[in-house]
């Protein structure tokens, strides 16, 4: 295979981040100008206090440039601060899902190792998800190690052998993705605003939503309802040109609103995340009248590929400065370096997922040879996406048959995850086992149905069968 | 109500209410009731029996959707 780019992957070695770039691309500013909204507005000078304040705190807790921290911290004002207090520090900060359970969390914190854990005084209950919370900080020091390599950003993502992947990208990458965002066609300007959906604690919401509104000036507003009167009503509370920025939940979400309010102020929305059908497309468009876009990116990389104007669909334009091909069905992108952090099995993050300068995404896709357009037509391996969070079914299915009471399992996508159990001893129930998964996997990936049988269909070869229409006639308890 | 989401039969609505749903109901309820429920009388709804708890305690539909 061909080398897509020159850089070395030891560039990425254990060099000290440097923290200049924190107050050159995103704190700089007219000081009383308003840049965020979470109910209320808070200004550059307020943002850039904040910052400082909690730089103080997570000095004093030990941490230092090129040390590492967790943040377990829901989309907060506090996250955004402590974020970029721990980058001005010059330390290397791994975000981690409020939605993990403890066991998740628990085992993310043993891989990663920060030296400083950055968590919630109260945990976010349960009922439907906020846009942001309140989160009072409570920082932890433990016997961890330094940033093992110059990444800025430290995320998670549902592993396809089980435990998660752990992706990195350097400041130069989120700097490199910001002057995507600033070069594309259709994404909001200086003076604009953002009302975010997406979680600031994925890439669509972070680099999308915060790092660049931050970057160009634009408003960022986030609704703390993420109910559709929320949403609106967080919309009609500004009046510069308005950008709604989410996955297709919330666009499905806004449909459900039979005779929308007027706001001449809102002027388009992008999703991410996942492929939009038509009919929620062409729904959406004839309620609010608005253009609707369309982003596909991915934790590794950032924006990849977008149609914001909704002209192409389903193609859609490389990100200014991205190569993108099409190899044996799947689309590779040159990136200089590999994202993964992991010293898992290489199968799963090593080679086979960065070759020689090559991202592998796993989506399905063409690259139009004429117009450079690209075409995503779905993933190649097990992930699904829900409510526009991604889930590996394979490490949903790894945790169920690691249950000392299962024998076997298999898990599936339809409209919703569901399992199909084979119990080591009769008088198992369901509910013993999702207590268990409830215990060890965040909400959004549980089965939403386990079904218990006597056997899983298998083939000649004795590999598990897969499809739902066997698996339904397997022989259920 | 859940039913109606996705169209599915009563039957083949799952015990448990995911986030969707829950979105859904949600905007039901607004819709139907004309009134935003606090959070901790949300959070009960994450079943189908702790929705229709909530949904009693209600009482009678007064919004234009009934």
């Amino acid at each position: 295979m061909k080398v897509a780019a020159a850089t070395p992957p030891s560039n990425v070695g254990a060099l000290p981040l440097d923290p200049s770039w924190v107050d050159e691309v995103l704190l700089r500013g007219t000081g009383a100008e308003p840049c965020l909204f979470l109910d209320e507005p808070v200004s550059r000078d307020g943002l850039r206090r904040l910052v400082r304040t909690r730089q103080t705190a997570l000095s004093s807790a030990g941490l230092v440039r090129g040390g590492s921290v967790a943040l377990c911290l829901a989309p907060s004002l506090a996250l955004v601060a402590n974020l970029l207090a721990a980058w001005r520090i010059g330390a290397q900060a791994a975000l981690l899902d409020h939605r993990l359970t403890p066991f998740e969390t628990d085992r993310a914190l043993a891989r990663l190792e920060p030296q400083v854990v950055v968590a919630a005084a109260q945990p976010v209950g349960t009922g439907p998800a906020h846009g942001f919370y309140e989160q009072r900080e409570i920082v932890t020091t433990r016997p961890g190690r330094p940033a093992r390599t110059s990444h800025a950003v430290v995320q998670l993502s549902s592993g396809s052998t089980g435990p998660s992947k752990i992706i990195g990208r350097t400041a130069a990458d989120l700097v490199a993705e910001l002057d995507r965002y600033a070069r594309i066609g259709g994404v909001p300007r200086a003076g604009q605003r953002i009302v975010s959906l997406a979680s600031m604690v994925h890439v669509l919401g972070l680099v999308g939503g915060l790092l660049h509104c931050l970057h160009a000036g634009v408003r960022l507003a986030i609704p703390r309802r993420l109910t559709a009167d929320g949403i609106l009503a967080t919309v009609a509370a500004g009046p510069e040109p308005t950008t709604l920025l989410g996955v297709p939940f919330h666009l499905e979400l806004l449909s459900w609103v039979a005779e929308p309010p007027r706001l001449p102020q809102l002027t388009g929305m992008t999703t991410g995340g996942e492929l939009v059908r038509a009919q929620v497309h062409d729904a959406f468009v004839d309620r609010y009248g608005i253009r609707l876009g369309s982003m596909y990116g991915m934790t590794e990389v950032g924006v990849i590929a977008t149609d914001l104007f909704g002209t192409h669909r389903p193609e859609l334009t490389p990100a200014p400065g991205l190569t993108l091909r099409a190899v044996d069905g799947e689309l590779l992108i040159a990136t200089g370096q590999s994202p993964y952090l992991d010293h898992g099995p290489t199968g799963a993050t090593g080679p086979a997922r960065w070759d020689d300068g090559w991202l592998h995404t796993r989506d399905g896709g063409e690259v139009d040879p004429g117009s450079g357009r690209v075409r995503v037509l779905g993933r190649l391996d097990s992930q699904v996406s829900i409510g526009g969070l991604k889930v590996d079914l394979t490490e949903v299915e790894h945790t169920l048959a690691a249950l000392p009471e299962v024998d076997a399992a298999v898990v599936v996508f339809g409209t919703s995850i569901e399992a199909y159990v084979v119990l080591r001893e009769a008088g198992g129930t369901t509910a013993r086992i999702e207590a268990q998964l409830t215990e060890r996997l965040a909400a959004y990936k549980r089965p939403r149905l386990i079904h218990l049988v006597d056997r899983l269909p298998r083939t000649a070869t004795e590999k598990l069968v897969r499809d739902r229409t066997a698996l339904r006639d397997a022989g259920q308890l | 109500m859940l039913a109606g989401f996705g169209d599915r039969t009563p039957e083949e609505v799952p015990e448990g209410i995911d986030s969707m749903e829950l979105a859904w109901l949600v905007h039901q309820i607004e819709q139907r009731y004309d009134r935003h429920l606090d959070d901790a009388t949300l959070a009960r709804m994450t079943t189908v029996s702790g929705a229709v708890d909530v949904l009693a305690a209600l009482g009678p539909l007064t919004g234009p959707g009934q």
